[in-house]
């Protein structure tokens, strides 16, 4: 890389590390990185700098915060990499929610209407509540077998890099892997719903 | 964003909330769900099977008033038609009617597929091929 004296940064997250697009990622390396980086990007160096270098350390500051966020986070770094290689557009969401959770999904949500309706009444919440406690921990587990999946695929990408796999082969990942975090958010939106009701 | 009086209207009157019981034969079951909203709407039709006409619908929907008044109208609509007319209510013809806004649009397609899921059940329970899935095949 051609980094001159100025804090300029392009590309995206991954390269910003010197990291290639890989979803295993060793943390402490990657903290690591990211204060070496900050150190050398912080807007304090550059009070006598011309303003034009200013303004390019202050950008180069805020990219380097939000890749350091996304790339610490091992979902967030899933979505952008399937962002990045063009899999998961903005606004264009054709998904599928999960046919086989359905039916619990709407068992789930015929409950909290129950709890909604026994709360306005005044009713007796107990046996209502250890219900939905039992359904929430239903979908806790589901939450963690969709993780320990994404984490397979997640490997599978990796393997595919190193490989140098061909176009279609890594596509056929991301499909999978934009799957799971469809389910992922799917799972994880309701049970924040039911959390929110059992407070 | 304001919701136009349609959807008001069968926001707060929805017709047909409720369900028939799902091991009647004669009865046809859908479930659909959209991720982007966690919206659930699950639709029933009791469809006579001499006549092929739909004699009772009800459905009942966990979502956003839009997907409620588009699920709401869809058991309006196909009420007293037969499967293959209520096979062809198009999600834009809800569209229209409800006046819905661009960010709705999926709540519309969601009761299109809520309905074609609920005939498709009740086709499955007689026995019959979807001729839908036959005609995309060629």
């Amino acid at each position: 890389m051609s980094a001159p004296s100025t804090a300029s940064v392009k590309g995206d997250h991954f390269s910003l590390f010197g990291l290639s697009r890989k979803l295993w990622i060793e943390m402490s390396a990657l903290e690591k990185k990211f204060l070496e980086l900050s150190w050398k990007l912080h807007p304090d160096k550059f009070v006598n700098a011309s303003a034009e270098e200013q303004e390019t350390s202050l950008k180069g500051s805020s990219q380097l915060n939000d890749a350091y966020r996304v790339l610490r986070d091992p979902v967030a770094r899933v979505e952008y990499l399937l962002e990045i290689e063009g899999m998961r557009k903005e606004g264009e969401h054709k998904q599928q929610a999960p046919p086989e959770l359905l039916e619990e999904v709407f068992e789930l949500n015929e409950s909290l209407d129950e709890l909604r309706e026994a709360k306005a009444s005044g009713r007796d919440l107990g046996a209502l509540k250890s219900r939905l406690e039992s359904e929430e921990k239903n979908f806790q587990e589901k939450l963690g077998e969709v993780d320990a999946q994404l984490q397979e695929a997640a490997r599978q990408w990796d393997a595919a890099i190193d490989a140098k796999a061909g176009d279609s082969d890594r596509k056929a990942i991301m499909v999978r892997l934009n799957e799971m975090l469809n389910r992922r958010s799917y799972i994880r939106n309701l049970v924040t719903n039911v959390q929110k009701e059992l407070q | 964003m304001a919701y136009s009086d349609k959807v008001v209207d069968h926001y707060n009157n929805p017709r047909n909330v409720g369900s028939l019981p799902k091991e009647d034969p004669n009865v046809g079951t859908g479930l659909v769900g959209a991720p982007e909203c966690g919206d659930v709407m699950k639709l029933q039709m009791k469809i006579n099977p001499d006549t092929n006409v739909i004699e009772e619908a009800k459905f009942k929907t966990f979502g956003c008033g839009s997907a409620i008044a588009s699920s709401s109208l869809a058991t309006e609509w196909v009420k007293g038609k037969t499967v293959e007319e209520a096979l062809s209510i198009k999600n834009t013809d809800i569209v229209r009617e409800l006046s819905l806004p661009p960010v709705k649009i999926h709540c519309s397609v969601l009761a299109e597929d809520a309905i074609k899921a609920a005939i498709g059940d009740w086709k499955k329970k007689h026995g019959v091929e979807v001729p839908v899935a036959e005609k995309a095949a060629h």
